[in-house]
């Protein structure tokens, strides 16, 4: 009884053994797992992932699968979700390679589900716990956090330390170096336009708000309405009509007046915002390129 | 002698690993084999069962392990992945359909699919141990979709012993819905048993005093006395409604226009085309006011029974989750 119980133990130990931890460490569901994300079967590989990582007893396991069940979510634009689940990996001490690809990973969900400042806070830890890493993903992560923060002295600084990776010759760093300034400087980086400026100007010159605000067809149309209902208000006030001027001819222009100023704050705001994202859109693009070129 | 003595003992020793290793050796192909994988049950014993994706009828092993998983994603919040795993689940007996079902509908219910849950949850059978949860929730369901009647239809032929905490919760349910289908005199049958003596929905019994008395007393507003009020005086029939703000911009729009069209026919008289147009349009705004009172007093009254049916569902469905969850 008692060898046939031991007996038992160990084939039960062994194969369990054996059977999760069949290839590379890989189980049945991740490999099932991987197959569908090769299909392009997103959403059922995020759960055969899952499944391998709810199943797996190794800790490299669950953060291999997590990884994994990371991209694809990512595939199906989850970034957030993605994010939220890579989180569970972080307490792994295992490697510091994985550890380093999954603070990366949380990064760039975080980057790409918009969220600039957790994707910050995240490199700054990687930063801090693994030293500067002359990786090309993380320089280029790095770059486009700080386009979209809007942080351009930060970004010329980062682009000399990502420069002295690329090229050894100081004639190639110089030229990455003034494209930057040449696009920054040259092709403009947008001049903000104050809105409580543009309200001002508004109120003192019907029209001017948002023609200072970058609209001056806005503000044509704003400066002729109010110029009409005006007239209206004359012509009728002129032949008599006193209460159907005040109604008719005051009444609009101060619809007209009151919302001209209104709207030429408004406008300066989006355009601003407009401006500023065509701008950053041009500077992504212009770091993806130097991506590109450091992987040729 | 001694070297031998020892290699006797060791073999003695060994004895196990030499009886069991040619057996380990041929499983070994089997554990490495395609689709097969090992895994341990609650109970520890070890087995070999084929992966559960692409099969047909599941061994109760297996639909234990799928619904542990389940549980284990719907727990995490994934919902969507859940319930594709509970559609792609094909029970060999009838034995899960009412895990099954109770499942998929909570699952429906956690994302607010409630007429899909309700479904689901009534499909529940008397055997099942969440057989009440299933039922009142699916009964809920329906009230919140406004199938009034069904929801008391479901909870009608619940048998329940008299005195324990479901059946205050049934004359609770059933209060409820009697008041959203504004049934005074069956929520006054069922508030009669109103005990509140169970702590899970004391509190909502006593607001539902409160929603009674909030229904009985509320006047309901006409949209005919909305009108006639706004044909009366512009604007007047806004304010009635309990919207002054709009009754007061309506007032001021029909004055302005019609002291506009009087400047006009007081210069030109009446027959004058600039004091048609004005006049027109001051008929115009006048007739839209007396319109949009009348809609304005039955938003008003549609406003107020929706809140008020949303605040007697918010009491019907805490007691549930206090009791059920």
């Amino acid at each position: 009884m008692k060898w046939t119980s031991v007996f038992c133990l160990t084939c039960t130990f062994l194969c369990a053994t054996l059977s999760t931890e069949k290839v590379h460490g890989r189980d049945q569901w991740f490999q099932k797992a991987d197959s569908l994300y090769v299909a392009g079967a997103w959403f059922e590989a995020s759960i055969a992932y899952e499944r391998s990582y709810y199943l797996s007893e190794n800790a490299l396991q669950r953060v291999l699968a997590n990884l994994a069940k990371a991209e694809a979510l990512k595939q199906m634009g989850e970034y957030s979700k993605a994010h939220d689940d890579l989180q569970r990996s972080l307490a792994f001490r295992g490697s510091e390679s994985l550890r380093l690809e999954v603070l990366y990973q949380m990064a760039l969900c975080a980057y790409m589900d918009g969220d600039d400042a957790t994707a910050r806070s995240l490199l700054l830890q990687i930063l801090h716990q693994f030293g500067p890493i002359p990786q090309q993903r993380i320089f280029l992560l790095k770059g486009l956090v700080m386009v979209d923060q809007a942080r351009w002295d930060d970004l010329r600084q980062h682009l000399e330390v990502w420069a002295d990776e690329l090229y050894d010759d100081n004639a190639a760093k110089d030229s990455l170096l003034t494209a930057f300034d040449v696009l920054k400087m040259g092709d403009g980086l947008p001049r903000v336009r104050d809105p409580e400026r543009a309200r001002l100007w508004s109120a003192i010159i019907p029209g001017s708000g948002q023609a200072f605000a970058g609209s001056p067809g806005w503000g044509a149309l704003n400066a002729i309405s109010q110029l009409a209902a005006l007239t209206g208000f004359g012509l009728l006030a002129w032949n008599g009509y006193y209460i159907a001027g005040v109604v008719a001819g005051l009444g609009p222009f101060q619809s007209f007046y009151f919302g001209g100023i209104r709207q030429a704050g408004e406008l300066a705001e989006q355009n601003n915002s407009s401006r500023l994202e065509r701008f950053q859109t041009a500077m992504g693009e212009f770091l993806l390129d130097v991506a590109r070129q450091s992987d040729q | 002698m001694y070297l031998a003595k020892e290699f006797f003992q060791k073999l003695m020793r060994m004895r196990f690993q030499l009886l069991v290793l040619p057996l380990i050796l041929c499983m070994m192909p089997m554990a490495l084999s395609g689709n097969t994988t090992l895994s341990l049950d609650k109970s520890g014993f070890a087995v070999f069962s084929d992966m559960p994706v692409d099969s047909v009828g599941y061994s109760d092993l297996q639909m234990r392990e799928e619904m542990d998983f389940i549980l284990y994603l719907v727990g995490r919040g994934d919902l969507d992945e859940g319930l594709f795993l509970l559609e792609g689940l094909r029970p060999a007996g009838e034995k899960w359909r009412d895990s099954l079902n109770y499942l998929t509908g909570w699952v429906l219910y956690r994302q607010k699919n409630l007429d899909a849950s309700a479904g689901f949850l009534l499909s529940v059978s008397c055997e099942s141990p969440v057989y009440h949860k299933s039922h009142f929730f699916g009964a809920y369901n329906l009230a919140h979709t406004g199938d009034h009647a069904g929801a008391g239809a479901v909870l009608s032929s619940m048998s329940l012993e008299r005195g324990k905490m479901l059946a205050a919760m049934k004359r609770l349910q059933l209060g409820g819905l009697a008041l959203l289908a504004r049934d005074f005199d069956g929520y006054s049958v069922q508030a009669r048993h109103f005990s509140g003596q169970y702590h899970v929905m004391a509190a909502e019994e006593r607001r539902m005093e409160q929603h009674h008395a909030g229904l009985r007393d509320a006047p309901g507003k006409s949209p005919w006395i909305g009108g006639l009020l706004s044909a009366a005086v512009p604007g007047l029939g806004r304010v009635y409604a309990g919207k002054s703000a709009e009754g007061i911009v309506g007032f001021l729009y029909v004055a302005a226009l019609g002291l506009t069209s009087y400047d006009i026919y007081r210069g030109t008289g009446a027959r004058n085309p600039l004091f048609i147009l004005s006049a027109s349009v001051t008929g115009v705004f006048y007739v839209g006011n007396i319109l949009g009172s009348a809609t304005a007093v039955r938003r008003t009254n549609k406003e107020f029974n929706h809140e008020m049916d949303q605040r007697i569902l918010f009491d019907m469905h805490i007691p549930l989750r206090n009791a059920f969850n």
